[in-house]
């Protein structure tokens, strides 16, 4: 062990210090963005507020009206750039693009704060928040795209936690010896990590196969979405075959511009120039500049059908995005948040003289408001063309409205800061390189019986829920296939941490050890004080990691 | 040795159990069998031709399922609650206009969108055919709201409130819905307990005669233009109703296949 503390130490260097600059809770411009995002993420517990104590009617909603209104188009942006984290991740591991690695764990990053954020504009947009999640999981009807959502949601969330902590738990490690003030936090979420070849290797593996996994579930997630809208037969404007493919992709635009714009303002907050040049920034402009024009097609494709020769009430409903009372919010939409950031990122990427940052971001600001804005011209005008002609009351979105609209994109920083400041966002280089084809020794018996006991216990929890989902106010399938799902989940997660020692070795070990916690601590000093123990020492102004000799 | 003795106890007693309770539910089974000797299947005719557009059908229905009164502002963002509610087309201008005026209660369709979408089983179609919902259960998501084609469901956008003047007039068999659910049309489904409960009581079958004009709507209608009844009866009102060549339902191209029928208004020469 000391000579694996000795081998990290002799390999760090100034830009090790550099990876973790951005962990400190110090700075004025720190406590300022906190005050200020938790003021605005304020603004989305007040609107919240409101709709608890006077109901929904404060909304601009209404029966015969609009039924959803922008927080659903809302809860669709954040879905869809919880969307693109983990994608980003999935891709960059599977296909090894070495040059945006550091940006792999800012985008799960993204997509955990983002995801949090739209379970709870759900949560703020039903009529009964404190029953919304209990009820779904307990009568959970397997017919109900909601259900479905709900169980996509649980697996992706399930799912991207066990591949980021995977993913960092060698990092984590590193940072318990390197962060001697927070040493008790990332020694207790190291969970035991030893960092031999081995286990590097049974790690990058699991990791891969993760990622392998979870990118089908991410497509599954947001066609759920798309699938929420595209199923209502009632609705025209919404009832399109077309709807999941379309969600999808248009989570891919806003999850990309996000994390372009993510990563800008973290760059120029932390210095992180050298880990990320400009060249990245061209490279995810191109990309989504590219999805963005597809975007823009299967735009065309959709007003072209609904316009020609569709049925009358479907063409209503175009007619009144394109050409009637949502003209205004369309076109600029289109124009000014698609067709012209997309100008922008095509003149950079085929310019080889152009590479800006502020051009980048530009593009993606524009392309963020452009495409929620669409976003609400895909929910609301339905709302105004019901099938039978009853009159419709206009739908202006209320103060509570854009209080929780607005509160959560604060709210989702707030997060993400905080994700940020807890965690190592940069990955530390690998000292060794040849740890492909290292395989540990044959696993112990008890681990390979508990890995294979959640897997079997997984499956047929998943198969019993899906027997038993005609019955639902007896069995509650929901909960059964959630916790198989989840039972399935921990096995990658088992494989990477519980110990390869033998059962009978760890309970011999367990048993010579003292028994008391105090005599175990002293134990620890013992040993700590052995390896050199960078604990209390002074604080470097501007670095945590002020014990190491300069 | 012990286990042979136990194990025949628990046979003996599991045979004695399961024989209990086949005689039990023997004449249990026999009743229910000879009270319904086949499934209802709920529906209602509404003749357009003899509604006058009074709206006594839906000033009834309000006072009969406690349905909230909006208020001004609410009435304008078109947040009030018509369980029954008229359905107004108007054709031509002015000297020669032409209204019509459909009352439309929840359709109570044979394959309702509605409780396809709900995920929490809080709206369910009952074994006599009523789309029924249970606001104990609701969560407020309102997808049924948005794949009913329709429109017949209504959400609860805040605290049930009437005048206190209205209070009194509050119908003790129903009960008011909270702020944040969904509600809708139940075809007057308490009046239909009370209806069989009363012919169980004096030892007879339901007729047709009971339930004709059963609903506070039906009941209400001053021209008789709404019946209720059983479709799955041949000898029926409604099952004679909707045989009639004007006869046809809201939005069929829709696929819902709704039990409430219309009979078409006729051209009248003036």
């Amino acid at each position: 062990m000391a000579g694996v503390v000795d081998a990290t130490r002799a390999a760090s260097t100034e830009d090790e210090a550099s990876l973790l600059r951005h962990l400190p809770l110090e700075g004025r411009g720190f406590w300022l963005s906190v005050l200020l995002l938790a003021s605005g993420a304020a603004a989305l517990f007040y609107g919240f507020l409101m709709q608890v104590l006077y109901g929904h009617a404060v909304t601009g909603q209404g029966s015969h009206g609009a039924i959803w209104g922008i927080i659903v188009a809302n809860i669709v942006n954040f879905i869809g750039v919880s969307h693109v984290g983990i994608a980003i991740s999935a891709v960059v591991r599977l296909l090894r693009l070495e040059r945006y690695r550091q940006l792999a764990r800012l985008a799960e990053f993204i997509t955990l704060a983002a995801i949090t954020t739209a379970v709870m504009n759900i949560g703020m947009d039903v009529g009964r928040p404190e029953r919304f999640i209990v009820n779904t999981l307990w009568y959970g009807r397997y017919h109900a795209p909601f259900v479905w959502s709900c169980t996509v949601i649980t697996t992706y969330v399930v799912g991207s936690s066990v591949y980021l902590y995977l993913a960092m738990r060698r990092d984590l490690w590193l940072c318990e010896t390197k962060v001697p003030s927070r040493r008790w936090m990332y020694r207790m979420m190291a969970l035991g990590y030893r960092d031999t070849p081995a286990s590097r290797a049974r790690h990058t593996r699991i990791v891969w196969w993760l990622a392998v996994i979870i990118l089908p579930i991410m497509v599954s997630v947001h066609s759920v979405y798309g699938y929420i809208f595209g199923l209502q037969a009632g609705r025209p404007g919404w009832y399109n075959p077309f709807q999941a493919p379309y969600f999808v992709l248009g989570a891919i635009v806003s999850g990309f511009a996000t994390v372009i714009m993510a990563l800008a303002v973290l760059r120029k907050a932390f210095h992180w120039e050298e880990f990320f040049p400009i060249r990245i920034f061209k490279g995810l402009g191109v990309f989504l500049g590219f999805v963005t024009l597809l975007y823009m097609y299967f735009l065309f494709s959709e007003y072209l059908t609904g316009t020609y020769a569709s049925p009358e009430a479907e063409r209503v409903v175009f007619r009144d995005v394109l050409f009637g009372r949502f003209r205004l919010i369309t076109w600029s939409a289109m124009l000014g948040g698609m067709l012209f950031p997309f100008a922008l990122l095509f003149i950079q990427g085929v310019n080889r003289r152009i590479c800006s940052i502020p051009l980048t971001v530009t593009a993606a600001l524009l392309i963020n408001i452009g495409l929620w804005t669409i976003r609400t011209v895909v929910v609301v005008p339905t709302f105004y063309h019901p099938l039978l002609p009853w009159e419709v009351a206009p739908y202006v979105p209320a103060l509570s409205e854009w209080c929780i609209v607005i509160g959560s994109f604060f709210f989702f920083a707030l997060l993400l800061l905080v994700l940020v400041k807890v965690f190592p966002v940069l990955e530390f280089p690998e000292v060794h390189e040849s740890d492909e084809e290292i395989r540990g020794q044959r696993m112990p018996f008890w681990k390979m019986l508990s890995i294979g006991g959640s897997a079997v216990t997984g499956i047929a929890l998943i198969a019993t829920g899906i027997a038993n989902r005609t019955q639902p106010e007896f069995f509650h399938p929901p909960v059964i296939w959630l916790s198989g799902i989840v039972m399935l989940l921990s096995v990658p997660f088992q494989i990477c941490v519980l110990p390869e020692r033998p059962l009978t070795r760890l309970i011999r070990a367990r048993l010579a050890a003292p028994r008391k916690i105090f005599l175990r601590r002293t134990l620890t000093e013992n040993y700590l004080v052995s390896a050199p123990r960078p604990i209390r020492a002074p604080m470097m102004r501007g670095s945590i990691l002020g014990t190491r000799k300069r | 040795m012990i286990t042979t003795s136990s194990r025949r106890r628990f046979l003996r007693v599991a045979g004695q159990a399961a024989g209990l309770v086949g005689i039990a539910s023997a004449p249990l089974l026999a009743a229910e069998a000879a009270a319904s000797p086949r499934k209802r299947k709920w529906g209602m005719v509404i003749d357009l031709d003899r509604c006058t557009g009074c709206q006594g059908c839906a000033v009834a229905c309000r006072a009969e399922n406690n349905i909230p009164v909006a208020g001004p502002t609410n009435t304008e963002k078109g947040r009030s609650i018509f369980w029954m509610n008229l359905l107004t087309t108007s054709e031509g201008e002015y000297p020669g206009l032409r209204q019509q005026f459909i009352p439309t209660p929840c359709n109570h369709c044979e394959d309702p969108p509605c409780t396809k979408a709900c995920p929490v089983g809080a709206t369910t179609q009952s074994e006599e055919g009523i789309t029924q919902q249970v606001p104990e259960r609701c969560i407020g998501c309102r997808l049924c709201e948005v794949s009913c084609p329709y429109t017949r469901r209504y959400f609860n956008w805040s605290e049930a409130e009437w005048p206190e003047s209205l209070r009194e007039q509050l119908n003790p068999d129903v009960a008011v819905r909270p702020h944040g659910v969904i509600e809708k049309c139940l075809f007057c489904h308490h009046r239909i307990r009370a209806a069989k409960d009363r012919a169980r009581a004096e030892g007879r079958a339901l007729t047709d005669a009971d339930v004709r004009r059963l609903p506070a709507c039906a009941q209400s209608c001053p021209a008789e233009a709404i019946v209720f009844g059983d479709l799955n009866d041949p000898e029926s009102a409604v099952s004679r109703e909707v045989e009639s060549p004007r006869a046809f339902r809201l939005l069929e191209d829709v696929g819902t296949r709704p039990k409430v029928f219309y009979l078409r208004e006729a051209k009248w020469q003036e």
